[in-house]
């Protein structure tokens, strides 16, 4: 797992710039341990560059939940930034 | 069969211990320990099948995420089998599957996922102003920290910053996302 540094707190002053964005919907249809699963999911694949410049992907995954939150937060950056 | 185990008392709390082993990943909890604290009076070698053939059950009936229809053919085939369950215990492993069945679904998704999944997300806005002689320029920049980890591991951060530009070149993509959402959550 990669880290920005040592500690386990979160880099705060280490910001990155997001390049590239890309996702996926899937279906999770069955497992090994759950021949019945059949849940969506979102996966996405941020291309990230440090303060540095080194470029690397992150993969992430969400529920449909997860991913209505996530969108709904961005959607009050927006809003919030336009009044700034 | 000793008596004890045709009874459906201790059943409830042997179910939950099952799970916790099986699904919600649980370590420590053995055969000798469910036997010991839930079923004192039965002598290991008698418990040891009756504890396999409720974990058969309860791993069946959590594969295939019965509805409570399918739930009940299969437990009422169960108690019709030769050597198979009674009804008081059908009853308990009945009521045990409704009120638990969301969590136990939750923890097998988890358990299928092995990428990193999306634990917090918080963010801030800071207005970054300059001053060009007497004009100031606000430039309002969104600072995000996402927090995710594999199941079980530590938490991974990554901290993001973005103009407004680049925020709505997000809205655009996650817009895309929840399109394609919608086209697939369409009854057939």
């Amino acid at each position: 797992m990669e880290r920005a540094s040592e500690s386990s707190e979160p880099v705060l002053d280490a910001k990155s710039q997001l390049i590239d964005f890309q996702w996926k919907l899937g279906m999770a249809v069955s497992s090994d341990s759950c021949r019945s699963l059949k849940y969506p999911y979102v996966a996405v694949m941020l291309k990230v560059a440090d303060q540095s410049g080194q470029i690397k992907n992150k993969f992430i995954e969400m529920t449909i939940p997860q991913f209505q939150n996530f969108y709904r937060q961005f959607k009050e950056i927006a809003a919030v930034m336009e009044t700034v | 069969m000793a008596a004890e185990l045709e009874g459906g008392k201790a059943l409830g709390g042997l179910l939950s211990g099952l799970a916790q082993d099986a699904f919600h990943g649980h370590a420590g909890i053995t055969e000798e320990l469910l036997r010991v604290q839930l079923y004192p009076d039965v002598p290991a070698d008698e418990f040891r099948p009756f504890l396999e053939k409720m974990r058969a059950i309860l791993k069946s009936i959590a594969s295939a995420d019965m509805d409570f229809n399918q739930l009940e053919a299969f437990l009422t085939a169960q108690t019709k089998k030769q050597g198979g369950i009674t009804s008081e215990q059908a009853a308990v492993i009945s009521k045990f599957w409704k009120s638990h069945k969301t969590k136990i679904r939750e923890s097998l998704m988890n358990q299928s996922r092995w990428d990193k999944g999306l634990r917090g997300l918080s963010w801030r806005i800071d207005g970054k102003s300059q001053s060009r002689h007497s004009a100031q320029i606000h430039t309002p920049v969104a600072i995000v920290e996402l927090e995710f980890g594999e199941n079980g591991q530590e938490s991974e951060f990554l901290c993001l910053e973005f103009d407004e530009v680049k925020v709505n070149q997000i809205l655009k993509n996650l817009s895309e996302v929840e399109e394609s959402i919608s086209t697939l959550m369409q009854p057939a």
